[in-house]
């Protein structure tokens, strides 16, 4: 793990500090790509609202912001209506799907509705109502852990993170770049990682284990 | 004119407002909040948009989340309906900087009014009689002064909000001592502003309003008043019009007063002034309010005047295209606020899903509710399920009406207010047209209730 123990050595060289420096670079790579996601995941996870860590030299603390856990449980509940999650375009009503009992959804998974999504299936979710930009480094297939930022909506000027959910697999966009998204909108389907750790086969199980554990 | 409007409010204002955009042929945006995607107006609109979580604060009451609804969806102007930020003059200001226009006064003409012990000097300097109160109270020592200045008892308000939130009936200096620290800490939290003043309290008072409309060419008419005395904890749970505590020459004096006041104030679009009447039939200003109101549909009744419609027009700038010649009010109006509480509590606001539901009909019958069988009332807003208007030629005939009209309605599945405005209704003091606004808190709601039943 990441650690600062070099010795603050008298006769040191200037290629002895040079490594310091790219060590700590490295070190600090490390947290980020290794360390942070697996926190944000875990925080995420836990319903707490802080996590701190402590590692040699180095301390990491995460804090939830306020409102995340509202995000979560939308995005839960999300991915817990199988049926019709509609993919809005701007100046479609988004009436008619339904977000009420949970008899009624239990109804509609019976095949009443036709999904224009694959059931069962995680999703990030818009924050707010704008714009919606997504990240374009991201492909079908990118690994992606609870916590990531997989683009922004665009709300008069002012960027709302678009976070993801559960840990997993980007799936299919539900939404194009520079389309007008309403709260709580679909954005980008998830193949949750438990699946795909399970079987190996991001397409192969017919009914994952998505709905519970965002 | 507009070619789209955002409905930024819910419940069945939302649905009347986008019953007048269709009458006007304007297309219309329904924002709603997640825990509004069953509504009637969001399933009805053409183009529905969700703003935000249940929570009002990051909905109904997030002006960057209606902005951005009405930028994404093309509108061109904002009707907030009531409450929330209907009279809101720092959203009347950010939605012009975006390009749109808000349907009420513009912000200039709110901000004006906006404080409630500022509006009553500056309509007291055009003419209309004011109650005798306070200016802003500085604090405790301050207000005890003013309290022995005006004479107890008193009331201690609020200068930003209505509602009855913050508002405190104290009655000698002790009173007073105990109401001040809990009525300033009541109006941060609902309005965050905790400045209050105090008015003089009438004991028997009844409360008037006048509707007036202005245009932005000055052209001004007022459409009479209502009588809003049957209230419950200030709330006002039945209106009617014309108000049985006028003679038909003091009305058409304080209507006209008003308006006067009003128009010289440079008030603008859809307003309402409201009034206590004493004892002796003196009426005070109290207030004004710069949006449509609840109340409105006993007017249109009267009047035969879309109220909702010409508050659009004023607010896309069109000339009234009436005079008070025009409008002639005719009949009488009584309307009802159904309410989802329990009468067995207290009558404690409550959700829960509507059963089975059924709308009274017949000749001068109006229902303006957003239910629906299956509808699950959402425990998160107001308990306003709907309003039953009823307009008859005559007010006996419209209590007739409404007796009728009320066990006609069938609302199931929640516990509603319908047998509290039957026993209202059977009641002489009614009948007689002498309510006044602490009658049912002095009698008490469920007393009222239980004598209707017998």
């Amino acid at each position: 793990m990441p650690a600062r123990q070099q010795n603050a050595s008298v006769g040191r060289t200037e290629a002895q500090e040079a490594l310091r420096v790219r060590r700590d670079h490295e070190a600090i790579g490390r947290l980020a790509d290794d360390l942070l996601p697996a926190l944000i995941a875990k925080l995420a996870a836990s319903g707490l609202g802080e996590i701190e860590v402590r590692e040699s030299g180095w301390k990491a603390r995460l804090r939830k912001p306020a409102g995340a856990d509202e995000a979560r449980r939308a995005a839960a509940r999300a991915s817990a209506e199988s049926h019709a999650a509609h993919g809005l375009a701007p100046g479609r009503p988004a009436v008619g799907h339904g977000k009420g009992s949970e008899d009624r959804d239990a109804r509609r998974e019976d095949g009443e509705e036709a999904a224009e999504t694959e059931p069962g299936l995680a999703a990030a979710t818009s924050p707010a109502v704008g714009v919606y930009h997504p990240r374009r480094d991201l492909t079908i297939g990118t690994r992606v852990r609870a916590g990531d930022r997989i683009g922004w909506v665009d709300v008069l000027g002012v960027q709302q993170d678009v976070i993801v959910p559960v840990d997993g697999l980007i799936g299919s966009s539900l939404a194009e770049a520079g389309e007008a998204v309403e709260y709580g909108q679909r954005l980008v389907q998830l193949d949750p990682l438990e699946r795909v750790d399970e079987s190996g086969d991001p397409g192969a199980q017919g009914r994952p284990a998505a709905a519970g554990n965002a | 004119m507009f070619t789209k409007i955002l409905i930024a409010n819910r419940g069945e204002i939302a649905l009347r407002i986008l019953r007048a955009c269709r009458t006007l042929g304007i297309g219309a945006v329904v924002a709603y909040s997640e825990a509004d995607r069953e509504s009637l107006a969001a399933q009805l609109a053409d183009e529905a948009i969700c703003i935000g979580p249940a929570d009002a604060k990051h909905s109904y009451l997030s002006a960057p989340a209606i902005i951005s609804a009405a930028v994404v969806t093309g509108c061109d102007a904002i009707h907030p309906g009531y409450g929330f930020l209907s009279e809101d003059e720092g959203f009347a200001d950010v939605v012009r900087a975006h390009d749109l226009t808000f349907i009420g006064p513009p912000a200039e003409v709110l901000e004006r009014f906006a404080s409630k012990e500022a509006t009553r000097r500056l309509l007291g300097s055009h003419g209309l009689p004011t109650i005798p109160g306070s200016g802003m109270l500085r604090d405790e020592a301050h207000a005890l002064g003013e309290a022995e200045r005006v004479g107890y008892p008193v009331l201690i308000k609020p200068s930003a909000g209505g509602g009855g939130k913050g508002m405190r009936l104290v009655r000698n200096p002790r009173e007073l001592e105990s109401a001040f620290k809990v009525s300033r800490s009541e109006a941060k939290a609902a309005f965050g502003n905790d400045a209050l003043y105090l008015e003089k309290y009438l004991d028997d008072n009844r409360h008037v309003e006048i509707q007036v409309a202005v245009d932005r060419f000055g052209n001004a008419v007022h459409m009479g008043d209502r009588d809003c005395s049957v209230q419950r904890r200030h709330q006002k749970v039945i209106e009617e019009t014309p108000s049985p505590a006028l003679s038909n020459s003091a009305r058409k004096e304080l209507a006209e007063r008003a308006l006067r006041a009003v128009a010289a104030a440079g008030y603008e679009n859809l307003g309402t002034l409201e009034f206590l009447i004493d004892a002796k039939g003196d009426a005070y200003f109290i207030e004004i309010n710069c949006r449509v109101q609840v109340e409105h549909p006993i007017t249109e009744l009267c009047t035969g005047i879309d109220l909702v419609a010409l508050q659009i027009k004023i607010a896309a700038g069109e000339p009234l295209g009436l005079t008070q010649a025009d409008i002639v009010s005719t009949g009488h109006a009584i309307e009802f606020r159904i309410l989802a509480e329990d009468p067995g509590k207290d009558f404690k606001p409550q959700g829960g899903q509507i059963g089975a539901y059924l709308a009274p009909g017949g000749p001068g019958v109006r229902m303006d509710s957003h239910i629906y069988p299956g509808y699950d009332v959402p425990p998160y807003y107001d308990s306003l399920l709907g309003k039953l208007s009823v307009w008859a030629p005559d007010r006996a005939q419209a209590i007739a009406r409404a007796d009728a009209a009320l066990r006609e309605m069938l609302v199931d599945g929640v516990m509603t207010n319908i047998e509290l405005h039957r026993a209202i209704l059977a009641n002489q003091v009614f009948i007689d047209g002498k309510v006044t606004t602490n009658l049912l808190d002095r009698v008490g709601s469920a007393p009222f209730v239980a004598a209707g039943n017998r």
